[in-house]
């Protein structure tokens, strides 16, 4: 295990310095040297997984100095081995896609550096480790999202990607200088618990040391994850290579989360921490989709959909559930991995197809087939509230029993009944030969879905925290008072459904088509479409600071 | 008076103006290269033979001064002058240290760590200049496609002045944080931050860029080879006497 847990970041390092010595050489040398040894870390990963599941006891593995430790501990486990085979796929893509590019040893040998460091940071084992994981993966995102220097735009993109992760770095610094100074140890586990022996020390201000640090380690994540109003880089940074937007969109994003989860027994002590985190984690998920839906490039449409997707991650955290929030993690970097390095296929696709819907009357008259239809608009809309809640309620009910006591599960519960409306909701504007009968498939996809997620996300949970005592404690730190509680729930309940039911009113009428919007519309729409002039926001100030260095070179005369 | 003698080489501002004003009136690469190394290691020596009484008020200064010159490096475009900024900005710093009362061979390593790669800025002037006719960002842009070695020895030298990771001016930064309070902590951080921007503010306008106008041959492997030699004998001396220490 000791061996393993070493050369998790050590063989994608060793890679990086032969695909150096072979860069003169030919190129496929180069690629299949670099994929070899990224399905070796894939096969390490996995031996790894392995072996903690039979023997599940985490040790450190370190090189004799403070710092420099690592550890695998079931959360370092699942995350070596997600990142591993997410690096092995764009590893494996990149050896085709980017060939005709120059520069293809750099990026080899980058996306080595690259998988090297984010295994660094999954299994560092002390905050030094930790910091210099965190460090690198920025920089090196950075050139990797550059990789064409020719390209202005990659270029200005690629730095705002770095000074938003730079940005990210300090309240991580900060935070671990003041653990360091409270706790006198860099060791992770140690220092958890010397946490949980003593939460209650004061920082230098006074404030609550817990709290305090769990601020800064949320806004190093919010940093990392793209989270409002830090999210500019993320949808721009598609400028870079197709197969660093699926490394970055499927693993570098997700950093956020893990940092969350990795420090779990201190956020257990920051109850407003993690409310922050969903407030902060809601507010993205909204606005993430809402940019995503009015792109009309859909590379850019997706990395909306990741703003989106990191904005429901932070929810989940912010309710407690954070072996959740991993479980979303890879099973968005999977999915998402798959849509970027099938964007050119899709795009490929749209080309050839000549767009124009198919007509009802041409398919009656000429193909003989049936008009389709839809059902109608009540049953559909009963069948929305209702069936979503009975199948989530049924499959938590069969896990756990006692999930309607936890208010993080009901609100979990309740995102994925929305989300199950919405499905139906989506199924009702298709019109279908046989309406009740695509209804019922959808209604037994959705059954299918729920019961497989729910027993997964149950064992992950057992896996991830095994110590069931601070699995509950964190959901206990993440609630707030159950009248409050009470109350925003029926008052979100009461809006969502009053929505849809105006929405299935104003589809079955027509809609809006054909009439003029209003300039209440139109002033939304430019907001939106300016993406709430935050980026304007940005270069207004980046101007400014220009201005006063500029200002100050001069008068000085540069001395 | 010691103290001032002792500002002047370890420097502050206005007293840092001195430095540069010499920097600039240098013109063979390699004394200025001595120069930078050399002005902070006599500001060491000053306070550690004399052992002047420190005010308080030093440390704070030492922190405007550092951000002072961080800001300025923002808008600097020639390699020599932001290499005599910048290290005006990072050796600021050791009076960090300084306050914390450390060993003098800790403080020789702290002004070493961050004078060291603004030498090798320095030294940089002279190829860049050779094949552009000025070390200066943004006049022919793109050294990356038609001078890849160049290229690459100024990326890692700049990466190792703004303290990236496993240089020792990360280290080294992170030892004077573990010392000083949180105000002190965020000033720095800050500082950080600004020199990685007008790092890569003037990376970008040497590297990037399709390289058309430019026409003169690569550094050669030997001369690269020296630079990463330098640099790979920095990072092993900084993790053992800084990084290990931690």
């Amino acid at each position: 295990m000791d061996i393993l847990t070493f050369l998790l970041p050590t063989v994608p390092l060793l890679s990086a310095v032969i695909v150096t010595l072979l860069s003169d050489g030919p190129r496929r040398r180069v690629a299949r040297t670099s994929i070899g040894f990224s399905v070796l870390t894939l096969l390490i990963a996995a031996t790894a997984l392995a072996m903690y599941l039979s023997n599940p006891r985490p040790v450190p593995v370190s090189f004799g100095i403070n710092w420099g430790t690592l550890y695998l501990d079931p959360l370092a486990c699942i995350m070596a081995l997600a990142v591993a085979g997410i690096s092995m796929v764009v590893h494996v893509y990149s050896a085709r896609y980017m060939a005709e590019e120059s520069g293809y040893a750099r990026f080899f040998l980058l996306l080595d550096l690259m998988t090297a460091s984010i295994l660094l940071m999954v299994t560092a084992g002390d905050l030094i480790t930790l910091l210099v994981a965190w460090h690198l993966i920025g920089v090196l995102l950075y050139f990797l999202l550059g990789h064409d220097t020719r390209r202005q735009a990659a270029q200005r993109y690629a730095f705002w990607t770095l000074f938003t992760y730079r940005l990210g770095d300090l309240p991580l610094i900060l935070a671990a200088v003041l653990l360091y100074q409270a706790y006198d140890t860099l060791s992770l586990p140690l220092l958890f618990e010397r946490i949980s022996a003593a939460p209650d020390v004061a920082t230098t201000f006074g404030l609550p040391l817990t709290s305090t640090v769990a601020l800064l380690i949320a806004l190093a994540a919010f940093a990392r994850s793209a989270q409002f109003p830090l999210h500019t880089w993320l949808p721009y940074s598609m400028e870079g290579p197709t197969p660093v937007s699926a490394l970055m969109h499927a693993g570098i994003v997700n950093a956020g989360g893990f940092i969350i989860n990795r420090f779990a027994p201190l956020l257990v002590h920051a109850g407003e921490v993690l409310h922050l985190v969903f407030a902060v984690g809601l507010m993205t998920a909204i606005l993430g989709s809402v940019l995503m839906l009015i792109q009309n490039d859909i590379k850019k449409a997706l990395g909306y959909s990741t703003m989106g997707q990191m904005g429901f991650m932070f929810v989940e955290c912010g309710v407690g559930a954070f072996s959740l929030a991993i479980y979303h993690l890879i099973a968005h970097g999977l999915f998402k991995g798959t849509l970027f390095l099938g964007a050119g296929g899709v795009i490929g696709n749209a080309r050839k197809h000549d767009g124009v819907p198919p007509d009802d009357v041409y398919t009656f008259v000429i193909e003989r087939k049936p008009i389709a239809s839809r059902m109608p608009w009540v049953a559909a809309a009963v069948i929305t509230v209702v069936a979503p809640l009975v199948v989530l309620g049924v499959s938590h009910w069969l896990v756990g029993g006692d999930f309607v006591s936890r208010q993080g599960a009901v609100i979990l519960l309740f995102f994925g009944w929305v989300t199950g409306a919405q499905l139906i909701f989506a199924t009702y504007r298709v019109r279908a030969e046989s309406p009740w009968r695509l209804m019922a498939m959808i209604v037994l996809s959705l059954v299918i879905v729920v019961a497989g997620y729910t027993v997964v996300a149950h064992s992950f949970d057992l896996f991830l925290y095994p110590d069931r005592a601070l699995s509950e404690s964190i959901f206990e730190a993440a609630s707030i008072p159950l009248a409050t509680f009470e109350i925003i729930v029926a008052i979100l309940t009461l809006a969502i459904v009053v929505g849809w039911l105006a929405t299935y009113y104003s589809s079955a009428n027509g809609g809006a088509d054909g009439k003029n919007p209003s300039g209440l519309r139109l002033a939304l729409y430019s907001l939106i479409s300016r993406e709430f002039y935050v980026a304007d926001v940005y270069t207004w100030l980046t101007q400014a600071v220009f201005g006063i260095s500029q200002r100050l070179n001069v008068w000085l005369r540069w001395a | 008076m010691i103290l001032t003698i002792a500002a002047l080489f370890l420097p502050l501002f206005p007293l840092s103006m001195v430095q540069n004003l010499i920097l600039s009136r240098i013109r063979a690469p390699f004394a200025r290269g001595a120069l930078v190394l050399l002005w902070p290691q006599i500001g060491v020596t000053i306070l550690q033979t004399q052992q002047p009484e420190i005010p308080a008020f030093i440390e704070t200064w030492a922190l405007l001064s550092a951000a002072f010159y961080a800001v300025r490096l923002l808008t600097v475009r020639d390699l020599a002058i932001w290499a005599g900024l910048f290290a005006s900005s990072a050796v600021a710093l050791t009076w960090g240290l300084v306050m914390q009362g450390v060993d003098e061979t800790t403080l020789r390593l702290f002004a070493l760590w961050f004078s060291l790669p603004a030498a090798l800025l320095i030294l940089l002037t002279e190829p860049i200049s050779k094949r552009l006719g000025a070390a200066y960002a943004g006049l022919f842009a793109g050294l990356v496609e038609r001078q890849p070695r160049l290229a690459l020895v100024l990326t890692a030298v700049m990466l190792c002045a703004v303290a990236t990771p496993p240089f020792p001016g990360f280290f080294a930064l992170l030892n004077l944080m573990l010392g000083l309070d949180s105000p002190g902590v965020f000033g720095v951080l800050g500082i950080w931050l600004v020199w990685s921007w007008a790092a890569i503010r003037l990376v970008q306008g040497f590297v990037t860029g399709d390289g058309r106008e430019i026409s003169a041959a690569d550094l050669g492997r030997g001369g690269a080879l020296v630079y990463y030699a330098v640099l790979a004998v920095f990072v092993v001396a900084g993790l053992q006497f800084t990084g290990g220490n931690l």
